[in-house]
């Protein structure tokens, strides 16, 4: 088989869609809590009330100048954003909405770089896979209607690109992330994750743990998340190797999550994303209705 | 003619082939920006490259803890008190995740950007004073704004848990001010000068 006839044969596989369902229901769940001070300050964030970064024409910071909105169209833009993110998770008009959320999700990324990060990124870009795929056909309101109305049920299993790319998604930006991590100073500095854990994102474990770990654990530590993430492609490509890439993934998220305090919503999206993307196939039966 | 159905399926077969074709050049960028390349930053349109710079995260060692400040010119006593920013960036205001404090991260060497600050922090405490630590009677001329370099503690050594205290717990050596109001600007705000002309 040649590697073309692979891909395909990969992309059209048939895949369980409570994959895209557990997406759907979690992460706008995941982002509007993220989003949640941004929202409720929203003259602040997208609006004339707060300060905004002037018109920097070809500044490589500023990726885009959006000029801010008086507070009427400021507040719409986000109760736009709960209202789509809720239906989204509720699965009720399921790709209108998430094409509606994936919209005032780039705004808001574009508008304020400063009130920007990984999730605001990440984020619009998940919600229009979700648009694009058979997002809704499991465990939402739109599958509860199609009962109703004609007695029929949607097919729990068929192939998805949205899928696909959901599961490439995660292991990518761990590959990435270790790439970028091995050329800056994680091969050369002992302690890097030592020196995170200080500042106004430490949390009372960080700073137990800070406190009582050696130096060599803590390098030691950094290593094994350096070779999780630069051989993430080949450990959750492998049937072998993927329930133990899969452990360590969300037992390191949720060790951010704990110890990187405002960091938990990232650490939540990237859960998600694994869970979604790569727990087995008889735990996701189960959940099938 | 080709029947309805059939236009219908070949449309979304081209419609199916270019997600793909997108899904692989926004995975492909996240990695080469992962790996130093600067393919993606110079070839697509900003706005779209800003959306696949998620992958490097944490790359580098901090070597202290970094927090920004400002301080206030108070008119009447012709001198520099803290100002705290938090009350005008209600957004997260207790963590780094503040705007001040991105503002400060990305645009403290741009000028522009940091001539808006000062206006901004002005016109507010001038107009809608908070609780900011300048009394609300008080007029200010200016600001002076630093980032703190809080030294890291070494491992196994015993230390506080982070908080923020007032500047005047820091010495002068952990401070690196960046940006203040030119005197001659301050002396014209102080005298009554419209702060909106200025722009």
């Amino acid at each position: 088989m040649t590697i073309r006839s692979r891909i395909a044969w990969w992309l059209e596989e048939p895949v369980s869609l409570v994959r895209l369902e557990i997406v759907r229901i979690a992460m706008p769940i995941v982002v509007l809590c993220f989003m949640w001070p941004r929202v409720t300050h929203a003259t602040d964030w997208l609006g004339d009330a707060g300060f905004r970064v002037p018109d920097l024409g070809d500044d490589w910071r500023q990726p885009l100048y959006v000029a801010p909105l008086p507070a009427w169209a400021a507040w719409s833009v986000a109760v736009a954003m709960v209202a789509s993110g809720l239906s989204t998770a509720a699965g009720f008009k399921t790709r209108a909405s998430a094409l509606v959320f994936s919209a005032t999700l780039f705004f808001g990324a574009l508008s304020d770089r400063l009130a920007a990060y990984s999730v605001s990124k990440l984020s619009p870009v998940i919600m229009l896979a979700l648009a694009a795929g058979p997002a809704g056909r499991l465990l939402s309101v739109d599958a509860w209607l199609k009962r109703r109305r004609d007695g029929k049920r949607w097919k729990a299993v068929k192939p998805s690109g949205a899928v696909r790319f959901l599961q490439l998604l995660p292991v990518t930006l761990y590959m990435a992330s270790g790439i970028a991590k091995a050329r800056n100073d994680w091969l050369h500095e002992p302690l890097v994750l030592y020196s995170q854990i200080h500042g106004s994102y430490q949390t009372p474990i960080a700073y137990a743990l800070a406190r009582i770990i050696p130096s060599w654990l803590w390098t030691l530590l950094q290593g094994t998340v350096l070779v999780f993430e630069s051989t993430a492609p080949l450990t959750f490509a492998f049937r072998r190797t993927r329930p133990y890439a899969l452990v360590f993934g969300l037992g390191m998220h949720a060790m951010i999550g704990l110890m990187f305090g405002p960091v938990v919503w990232f650490a939540l999206l990237m859960i998600t994303l694994l869970a979604a993307g790569y727990l087995p196939d008889r735990l996701l039966d189960r959940l099938k209705v | 003619m080709r029947k309805r159905s059939e236009r219908k399926a070949i449309w979304r077969g081209r419609a199916s082939l270019a997600l793909r074709v997108i899904a692989a050049i926004y995975l492909a960028c996240i990695a080469l920006d992962g790996g130093g390349c600067s393919w993606p930053s110079r070839g697509l349109p900003r706005p779209i490259a800003f959306f696949t710079q998620v992958s490097v995260l944490f790359p580098k060692a901090a070597h202290a803890t970094i927090d920004y400040r400002a301080e206030a010119w108070v008119c009447s006593r012709q001198a520099w008190v803290e100002l705290d920013t938090r009350p005008y960036f209600p957004i997260n205001p207790d963590d780094k995740e503040n705007r001040f404090n991105r503002a400060m991260h990305f645009f403290r060497e741009n000028r522009k950007t940091m001539h808006a600050l000062d206006r901004y922090l002005v016109q507010r405490h001038d107009e809608r004073p908070a609780d900011d630590g300048v009394d609300p009677g008080e007029r200010i001329g200016g600001v002076r704004m630093m980032s703190l370099r809080i030294p890291i503690p070494p491992v196994g050594s015993q230390f506080e848990r982070y908080q923020r205290y007032p500047l005047s717990h820091y010495p002068n050596h952990e401070r690196k001010y960046f940006y203040h109001t030119p005197e001659s600007v301050r002396g014209r705000r102080c005298a009554g000068g419209d702060i909106v002309e200025e722009r």
